[in-house]
């Protein structure tokens, strides 16, 4: 006999999430939900009229740990709509900051997820707020490796949240000689740190998959060998940056994507009559009361080929780099292998920029309402915006971001775990809760079917 | 207080020729950030730079001698320098600025670094703020009317403005004088000039003018333990020729008394504010 027990919300992620789990009498998941509850904040909608100057900064402030990534996103987009090329000196600039973004989203996502994980070697979990030795290093390593990210960003972007420099047709300003020695000197002093970090943690996450059972709240909690697996394929526009519509070999085909309500995809109404009381911190949702993933979930539920993908670090390592670990530690040991590409990354870019060259390009033209789109390699996957512009004016605009294409694998991914595990699993996908609630649903023909929930 | 906090003051000027002949008074502004710039105290400067227009300042970021150079003399028009604080931490990468300002200048930089609103990572890389003392401030086209208009003199000509000894002065390249009295230029004062209480830059590190001191020499207030320190280090490198305040003329009591005069004009402005309207009045932004 099945029982649906509840976690909400969920914690140590961005935004607002809940599980609905299906489980049978072993308490492992049959079926599970993971849906936002962030509510819709209509940032498509509000974008139509507006300038396409403006729609990028807004677009920022969707989230503030990858800010980044939809700046660029959103810049490029407009660009590919009004067929704008950028100079090279204007994209070297963001790929440093894109670097940056990475290397400060992903070690802030180590704090999230040290809480789960264990000391290698002994039954100790870890906290990260500890003063004792050796969590102490580590988390004043990961401080360090986030201020440099942070700071790098800060230099090229003008910003390290909602960066103010880059803008349609480039940039607004080069940065100093002294500004790239700086950065220069802020990456060599990262790389060390960068390389016993990512050892260090990759560690950790295989000692957690190696281990018999772990402890939630009391319980002994068996891990299968198959933690976390899922069927489902990946997608990726690039290792490191992106690609857009103005590229001669565009790595995302819009044609591929389509886009189903939460409705077609999640469980009806339910009620739950299963609780547990010890789990950390507060324990479940008490049995009796009911649960409606259909129609709680805020946000749609996007498709490539007909399917729900993976991106992120996992999704770029499988297609450019034949990385082949499946599970919950296999996504999060990938994400720790792009710390040392952050670091070079912004060295080679660096190195390659010249500090006099000009960073914004000759001519803007003001677009004919052409459909334009650009991926972000976001921290957490391909964030691709869509966008029409035409006399300088978005018309019509849409967003594809990582934890929304995650969100549905990720719940087929919770199959055969301990429910007491599954928000385990759900961090392994390093969820942005407030990127994934986007506000247009479209269906297989693209059209509009979800408009009424922000109207 | 009207003079606001200080550790000493004295009557200075630089020691370097270069910097004197172009510099409004004793240089002291110039010299300072030359000294800190190649001792490191500070990595750059946001100063006033020349524009395309004459006499219309542009804030820059010197980091050379040679721009701070390029920034000498008085500039009576406003020049947005607080517009680099952040960038300068941002594209321009320096860890420690230094900043010339007016007394209000000097309170938006004291300002960003207490109440950092939109201004992250601003407070720790102030290095070195100097102000100069400012009676009054004129907008660009009202700096053009009194060169052009009441001095008849043409903008591109002129090599010096000075105020002092209540007229406003105009110096051409080819040696003419021309002046007229301050009553004339009142009605060009930028307005917000009216509700302003600080006369001698009483928040900055260290801060300068002319008056006090005899002409070529600067009156130089050090306020905190940055600009001490940086002061003494620069007097004892040699850059700055001293005498002390009481010996020179007409010394700290004109200071005092225009401060106060000052401060005693713009407070009631301040006060009739509050009764501005029939039943309502202005805003305060001391309040
Ligand atoms: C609007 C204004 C009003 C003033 N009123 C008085 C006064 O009433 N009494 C008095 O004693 N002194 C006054 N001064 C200060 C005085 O004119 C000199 O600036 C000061 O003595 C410094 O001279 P110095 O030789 O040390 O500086 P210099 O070595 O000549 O350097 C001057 C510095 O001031 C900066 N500067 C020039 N114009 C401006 C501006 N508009 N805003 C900000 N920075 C600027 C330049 O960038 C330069 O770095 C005033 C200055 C200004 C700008
Ligand atoms: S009078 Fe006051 S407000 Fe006006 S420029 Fe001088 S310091 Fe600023």
């Amino acid at each position: 006999m099945s029982k649906v027990v509840e976690i909400s919300p969920t914690t140590r992620h961005e935004g607002h999430t809940k599980l609905v789990l299906k489980i049978n009498d072993e308490g492992i998941v049959e079926r599970g939900d993971w849906l936002s509850l962030t509510p819709v904040r209509g940032i498509e909608k509000l974008a139509v009229g507006k300038s396409m100057h403006q729609v990028p900064k807004i677009a920022s402030r969707v989230c503030g740990i990858c800010p980044i990534a939809h700046t660029l996103a959103a810049t490029e987009a407009m660009e590919a709509s009004v067929g704008c090329y950028v100079p090279e000196d204007a994209m070297l600039l963001r790929y440093i900051l894109q670097c940056a973004n990475r290397l400060h989203s992903h070690a802030l996502h180590n704090i999230l997820s040290l809480p789960d994980m264990y000391l290698p070697g002994t039954d100790t979990k870890i906290n990260p707020f500890t003063p004792e030795e050796p969590v102490r290093s580590v988390a004043l390593r990961i401080q360090k490796l986030r201020e440099v990210g942070q700071t790098v960003g800060e230099i090229v972007g003008g910003e390290a949240i909602h960066p103010s420099n880059p803008r349609v047709g480039g940039m607004y300003k080069n940065i100093t000689p002294r500004a790239r020695e700086k950065i220069y000197d802020l990456a060599k002093e990262a790389l060390p740190l960068a390389r016993d970090h990512m050892e260090f943690m990759i560690s950790v996450f295989k000692n957690f998959q190696n281990r018999d059972t772990v402890e939630v709240g009391g319980m002994e909690v068996p891990v299968p060998d198959t933690f976390g697996f899922h069927n489902q394929g990946y997608m990726a526009t690039a290792p490191v940056y992106g690609s857009s519509s103005l590229d001669d070999d565009p790595t995302w085909f819009p044609e591929r994507w389509t886009e189903v309500r939460p409705w077609d995809w999640y469980m009806g109404e339910t009620e739950i009559d299963y609780d547990e009381p010890n789990y950390p911190i507060g324990g479940t949702t008490p049995a009796g009361n009911k649960a409606w993933p259909q129609m709680e979930a805020c946000m749609g539920v996007p498709l490539y080929d007909g399917q729900p993908v993976e991106v992120g670090p996992r999704a770029r390592m499988v297609q450019y780099r034949n990385f082949d670990l499946k599970g919950a530690m296999g996504l999060q040991i990938a994400r720790q292998m792009e710390y040392m590409d952050c670091i070079y990354g912004m060295m080679e870019a660096a190195d390659a920029l010249n500090t006099s060259g000009k960073v914004l390009a000759d001519e803007i033209p003001q677009g004919d309402g052409t459909l334009g789109w650009a991926a972000n390699e976001a921290p957490r996957g391909s964030d691709v915006h869509l966008v029409k512009v035409k006399d300088g004016r978005v018309r019509w605009y849409s967003l594809l971001v990582p934890t929304t294409w995650n969100f549905p694998t990720c719940s087929r991914a919770l199959e055969g775990a301990p429910w007491q595990l599954a928000e385990v699993i759900v961090r392994a996908y390093d969820p942005c809760v407030s990127c994934a609630t986007h506000m247009l649903v479209v269906n297989e023909d693209k059209r509009i079917v979800a408009q009424k929930l922000i109207e | 207080m009207v003079l606001g906090n200080y550790k000493s003051v004295v009557a200075a000027r630089s020691t370097d020729n270069e910097i004197l002949k172009g510099a409004q008074d004793g240089g002291i502004v110039t010299q300072l950030f030359a000294y800190a710039l190649e001792e490191g105290i500070i990595d750059g400067a946001i100063v006033a730079g020349p524009s395309d227009e004459p006499w219309k300042p542009e804030p820059v970021i010197a980091t050379s001698k040679a721009e701070l150079l390029a920034a000498r003399g008085t500039r009576y028009t406003l020049s947005p320098n607080i517009s680099l604080l952040k960038e300068a931490t941002r594209s321009y990468g320096l860890d420690r600025i230094g900043i010339v300002g007016t007394p209000c200048q000097m309170q938006a930089v004291r300002k960003a670094q207490l109440y950092p609103i939109g201004m992250r990572d601003v407070p720790d890389k102030i290095a070195l703020a100097v102000g100069i003392f400012c009676m009054e401030n004129f907008p660009y086209q009202g700096l053009e009317a009194m060169v052009e208009d009441h001095c008849n003199v043409k903008l591109e000509s002129v090599k010096k403005l000075d105020i002092g000894k209540g007229k406003f002065w105009a110096y051409t390249e080819r040696g003419a004088v021309a002046q007229i009295p301050l009553k004339v230029t009142h009605k060009y004062e930028q307005p917000g000039c009216h509700v302003c209480l600080d006369y001698v830059s009483n928040l900055a590190d260290v801060s300068t003018g002319s008056v006090g001191a005899p002409d070529g020499w600067s009156t130089v207030f050090v306020r905190t333990k940055n600009g001490e320190n940086a002061w003494s280090k620069a007097i004892g490198a040699g850059c700055f020729e001293t005498k002390p305040i009481e010996e020179v003329k007409p010394g700290l009591d004109l200071v005092k008394k225009l401060a106060t005069d000052k401060i005693t004009k713009n407070q009631k402005t301040l006060d009739e504010r509050a009764t501005f309207g029939v039943g309502k009045g202005l805003r305060n932004p001391y309040l």
